[in-house]
């Protein structure tokens, strides 16, 4: 699932660490980033076997979590590279320091990775007086 | 099955009778239904990693000289391991066409012929996947895609050729382009192989065939099939009497719907 991440007012994002919620042990950080841009964008992966997946995103320094409800279906790639779960995004929960999430495709499946710059399957922008 | 094999092995025996008669040197011309089995479908185990084995029996009789009505039958078992998940592709499938043979026949003993053909096939599977392991960030699972009966049809252009070995034994081959036309719809996975049309993995799916074939000698004529008439414009020298590319040029050769008759071999 490709994240873009931005926050409102045209304010710079600094550094960007996010995980999985309940996934704390040393290696499960999803995103370390401390360069600063105005928008940033991650592939992010969804949970196999629940119908939500969860998230902890740390952006500028404030953590917020970010749920996303969805369905899974696993689907043939072709013969010699086997299957790929592919997701529909129907909804999102998040905590006060997130304005709001934006599901502008919610097709995820292998080729969401392609996804040019601009393009994106969610896009979520913080608040800027929370950051 | 006893009563199968009788009835095969009288049919072969009544069958054999015209062709001694022809081994007497009459002119007698023997058509008949024809019906062999595909030499390529046992090759194939030997040919690829995943477990292929199956069979495919084919049958067609003249018309007309130079048209064959053909029917194809045949049963294919897949049975394929990989890496991530194990794949089992079982079906039965049918085709219904014609082929047209585009050569000369040269002489009354003459039943080598190159074709051209169409077919329509149709075709009755179920395939079933299973250990279907996919692991990411989260974690991995294993699952499984219950047994799904589908169907399939599908179009073919086929060309090969037929020759006559030993009285009324004949060898062919045949090379086939495949073009689907409808297949089940399957949410998980588009069949990768289909049987029938095989690997439908890229593009047009082509394959070949091989096969043996007995004909059943129970028509006999004494006239050679005229070879059919294809369309197009006349060529300019049609029109002269003197061309020798002319059918009504005078020259050497001697009127008659039978001379195209080239000797013979």
């Amino acid at each position: 699932m490709v994240t873009s991440i931005s926050i409102n007012g045209f304010k710079n994002v600094n550094t960007v660490i996010i995980k999985g919620i309940n996934r704390n042990d040393v290696g499960d950080t999803l995103v370390n980033d401390a360069s600063s841009s105005l928008t940033k964008r991650y592939p992010l992966p969804l949970s196999l076997t629940a119908d939500s997946t969860g998230f902890v995103l740390n952006v500028n320094g404030i953590s917020d979590t970010l749920y996303l409800r969805h369905k899974m279906i696993i689907k043939l790639i072709s013969e010699f590279c086997g299957f790929a779960p592919n997701y529909v995004l129907s909804g999102s929960r998040f905590t006060a320091g997130i304005d709001s999430v934006k599901i502008t495709d919610s097709k995820v499946n292998p080729q969401s990775i392609a996804k040019t710059t601009n393009d994106q399957n969610i896009s979520i922008y913080f608040n800027a007086s929370a950051h | 099955m006893t009563r199968i094999l009788v009835s095969i092995l009288t049919l072969l025996l009544i069958s054999s009778f015209p062709v001694l008669a022809q081994t007497k040197g009459d002119t007698w011309r023997y058509e008949g239904p024809r019906i062999g089995m595909d030499l390529s479908r046992f090759l194939l185990p030997t040919m690829q990693s995943a477990k292929r084995n199956g069979w495919e029996i084919q049958a067609d009789i003249p018309y007309k000289g130079n048209l064959f009505p053909t029917f194809e039958m045949g049963m294919q078992w897949f049975d394929d391991k990989q890496s991530t998940f194990d794949y089992k592709n079982n079906g039965t499938y049918a085709r219904l066409g014609i082929d047209m043979n585009i050569v000369k026949f040269e002489s009354l003993k003459d039943h080598d012929f190159v074709f051209v053909g169409v077919r329509y096939g149709y075709s009755v599977f179920n395939q079933q996947t299973d250990n279907i392991g996919t692991t990411n960030y989260w974690g991995t699972i294993t699952t499984s895609l219950p047994r799904h009966d589908m169907s399939a049809q599908w179009g073919e252009l086929v060309f090969g050729m037929k020759g006559e070995l030993l009285p009324n034994f004949f060898f062919g081959w045949s090379l086939r382009a495949k073009f689907p036309i409808a297949v089940t719809k399957d949410i998980n996975m588009h069949p990768y192989i289909i049987p029938g049309i095989g690997k439908t993995g890229g593009g047009t799916p082509f394959d070949f065939s091989v096969g043996v074939y007995y004909r059943f000698p129970i028509f006999r004529s004494k006239t050679i099939p005229k070879p059919i008439k294809m369309g197009g414009a006349k060529h300019p020298g049609l029109n002269n009497e003197n061309d020798p590319n002319n059918p009504d040029y005078g020259g050497s050769q001697s009127g008659g719907s039978q001379n195209y008759n080239r000797g013979g071999r």
